[in-house]
């Protein structure tokens, strides 16, 4: 059945805009082929709503009523950078820093061309030719928020590292808006991890002092882990106001990958983070794990699938959300084994802590399986703050707001144990407590 | 000095009364053991004295220093010096032992008007009565009491107690599930805070313990009153008759 459907106001728009910037974007001649192109097919699609099963939870027709004109260049200075990372600028690393979506030379790290390591600003590539909008629209299909994104593109991080190169100095990828118009920003990073090489990646997203609270926010990561690559690989979410987040990160395995990523996400007011992972040879691992907090009418969807094509493959999900108020948390997670898929062993859990009775958890949990000799598994469980613990810790002369800090920091610890990132994690678990102390029964 | 009076305490959302008028006084510096039958309603005591909800008090009333402590939530009865050690101590996966032990000393501290620990001065305290207890520092390290043995778990509730210094002691069937020398280390703690400003509230089904925790008093505890108080000598009468005559309702 083919239900002609209103577009809305941002449908409308969305296409208008495009004309205003196009000749504007990086890339030039070179990437306005492949922008047109995504453009015409989010024309034809639009944008998703809820009855596509995989966007049940999250319509964006009623969500994202207004399309924001993309974002201009904004000064920021090192102590501002600094400031709006808070708790995370401890977190040690080589930066490469985005204001608004464009590349800022001054904030970020000199990169040389080791030969190992390989970083550059995705507009510069784009210009040179050394990268193309190509490389996720082999995928993109139609997920709709992909096609905007390569249409709108302004930068992001091209990362190589060469075959068995190890480097262990985190590097953080840092995006900053800034400045009071409302604006939208579309970023995409491009990661290759070689053969038996190492790399740890922490995407960071945080808002500048006196930043407008009206943004949206579309990201892409493709990141490919060669064979016998180790590969961390972070995502951090912590912003404020009217935001939306739409994130796509799709990740190829190669054979005995060991892959641990995590997603940490906070302050938005609608978040989409879809992950898509495949798996290109045996004996690969994968963790991915997250956390999230939603408060007020905070919504979260984490959507998840992991398709398993190829034997012997470990996967390991752990995503714990903490949801406030009216906010409401959404996990979906599908697991396909394919036939070829055999000693498959996946696990999945979600797990929600509820601070008010009108908060709401969707949990869709979906094994796909069409192999036999498999090991895999899923839960899901939703809960609110121990009364029995909770009288443990005043007991223990522990105020009553102290004593809930304590115990969602013991609940959401366990996901965030799975970094093993120290300062990160520290990090994570004192946005988690700030976010506690801010937010109101 | 505790005083109870006529404590008449039921489950919240039920009929049943369980403490039918229990009356019991200790005063500081004494150490009193309740014994009683299983199901008899020590544990109901000992959690009625720290506030725990679920538990409603139809009569009756509890002083402590002369101050009701009734309306008072856990956490002030607490910095006013109660402290219950737990039959069974709960698990808090995710945090670690240290970090609740920091917590909780400060919190009180801070609540008495004592200036807080710093982290050295914390860490040097609490190595001194850990150690005293047998208890590896490193064990603090791991969330609070999750993987503990029983025995673990008992000595971890007596390291909470040394370390936020109450004046009134609860101890709830501490010395279930400890060994001969676990039993004596945790004695020898509990003893180390005996003194003229303290009371203490020892809830146990062994005689044996007694041995160690010398009572002033010794009370049994059936069909919801104090049915009988002696000294120490009840203990041992009590381990060779059982509680047959406290069997029933008080005349
Ligand atoms: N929360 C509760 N809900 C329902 N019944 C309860 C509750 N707490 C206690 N009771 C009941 O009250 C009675 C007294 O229990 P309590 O735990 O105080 O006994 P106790 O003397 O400590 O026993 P034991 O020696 O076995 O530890 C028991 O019959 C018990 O089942
Ligand atoms: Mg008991």
């Amino acid at each position: 059945m083919n239900v002609a459907v209103i577009k809305t106001k941002a449908e409308q728009a969305i296409p208008e805009l495009f004309e205003k910037v196009a000749d504007t974007l990086p890339g030039g001649a070179k990437a306005a082929p492949a922008r047109r192109e995504a453009m015409s097919r989010f024309a034809a699609i639009g944008l998703p709503h809820r009855r596509i099963e995989e966007w049940k939870y999250t319509d964006l027709r009623t969500s994202l009523k207004d399309a924001l004109a993309p974002a201009t260049e904004a000064g920021l200075s090192a102590e501002a950078l600094t400031a709006a990372l808070g708790p995370l600028a401890a977190v040690a690393g080589d930066r490469i820093v985005f204001v608004n979506g464009i590349y800022s030379a001054v904030l970020s790290t000199k990169f040389d061309s080791s030969g190992l390591l390989n970083v550059a600003p995705l507009s510069e590539a784009l210009a040179s030719g050394l990268a193309n909008l190509g490389a996720i629209g082999a995928d993109e299909g139609q997920n709709a928020v992909l096609a905007l994104n390569a249409a709108f593109v302004t930068d992001g991080a091209v990362i190589s590292v060469a075959d068995g190169a190890e480097i262990d100095t985190p590097l953080l990828i840092v995006n900053v808006r800034a400045g009071k118009t409302a604006q939208s920003t579309a970023t995409r990073n491009i990661i290759n991890v070689g053969t038996k090489a190492k790399a740890t990646i922490i995407e960071m997203f945080v808002v500048a002092a006196g930043a407008t609270a009206n943004a949206q926010a579309n990201s892409a990561t493709e990141i490919k882990a060669g064979d016998g690559a180790e590969v961390v690989h972070v995502k951090c979410v912590s912003d404020a106001g009217e935001v939306s987040h739409l994130s796509n990160w799709l990740v190829g395995l190669g054979t005995g990958t060991v892959y641990r990523g995590f997603q940490f996400t906070s302050g938005t007011r609608v978040t989409r983070n879809g992950i898509n992972v495949t798996y290109g040879g045996e004996n690969a691992k994968l963790d991915m794990s997250g956390a999230f907090l939603a408060r007020g009418s905070e919504h979260i969807d984490t959507t998840l699938v992991v398709d398993h094509a190829v034997p012997k493959c470990e996967s390991r999900e752990l995503f714990k959300g903490v949801l406030a108020n009216h906010s409401r948390g959404i996990f979906q997670g599908k697991i396909i084994v394919r036939p070829d898929a055999q000693k498959t062993d996946g696990k999945q859990m979600a797990q929600a802590l509820m601070l008010s009775p009108d908060a709401e958890f969707d949990s869709k949990p979906e094994l796909e399986i069409y192999a036999d000799d498999v090991v895999c598994g899923h839960g899901s469980t939703v809960a609110e703050i121990d009364e029995d613990l909770m009288f443990y810790c005043q007991s223990r002369g522990i105020p009553p707001g102290t004593a809930r800090a304590l115990l969602v920091q013991s609940f959401i610890g366990e996901a965030l144990e799975k970094i093993e990132i120290e300062t990160l994690r520290d990090a994570l678990t004192s946005t988690t407590l700030d976010w506690l102390d801010e937010t109101k029964a | 000095m505790l005083e109870i009076k006529n404590l008449h305490v039921k489950i919240e959302d039920e009929e049943r009364q369980i403490l039918k008028g229990l009356s019991l006084t200790v005063p500081k510096g004494e150490v009193h053991a309740i014994m009683g039958p299983n199901g008899s309603g020590k544990s109901t005591l000992a959690y009625v004295l720290a506030g725990r909800p679920g538990y409603e008090v139809t009569e009756g009333d509890i002083l402590w220093n002369g101050e009701s402590l009734l309306e008072m939530e856990p956490d002030e009865r607490a910095a006013k010096g109660v402290f219950l050690a737990f039959q069974y101590p709960m698990e808090i996966p995710g945090v670690a032992g240290l970090t609740f032990l920091r917590t909780a000393a400060n919190a009180v501290r801070k609540k008495r008007g004592e200036a807080e620990l710093t982290t050295p001065e914390f860490m040097k305290v609490v190595r001194e009565k850990a150690a005293k207890l047998n208890i590896d520092t490193e064990m603090l390290k791991r969330p609070v009491n999750v993987g503990f043995s029983g025995g673990e778990k008992k000595r971890s509730e007596i390291l909470q107690m040394a370390m936020l210094e109450p004046t009134l002691c609860v101890l709830d069937e501490t010395d279930s599930g400890l060994d001969i020398d676990a039993l004596r280390i945790v004695a020898d703690g509990v003893n180390a805070l005996r003194g003229p400003d303290r009371a203490m509230l020892v809830i146990t089904h062994y005689q044996r313990l007694l041995n160690y925790i010398v009572p002033d008093k010794v009370h049994v505890l059936s069909g919801g009153q104090i049915r009988k108080s002696g000294d120490k000598s009840l203990a041992l009468e009590l381990e060779k008759s059982g509680y047959k005559e406290y069997e029933g309702e008080a005349a």
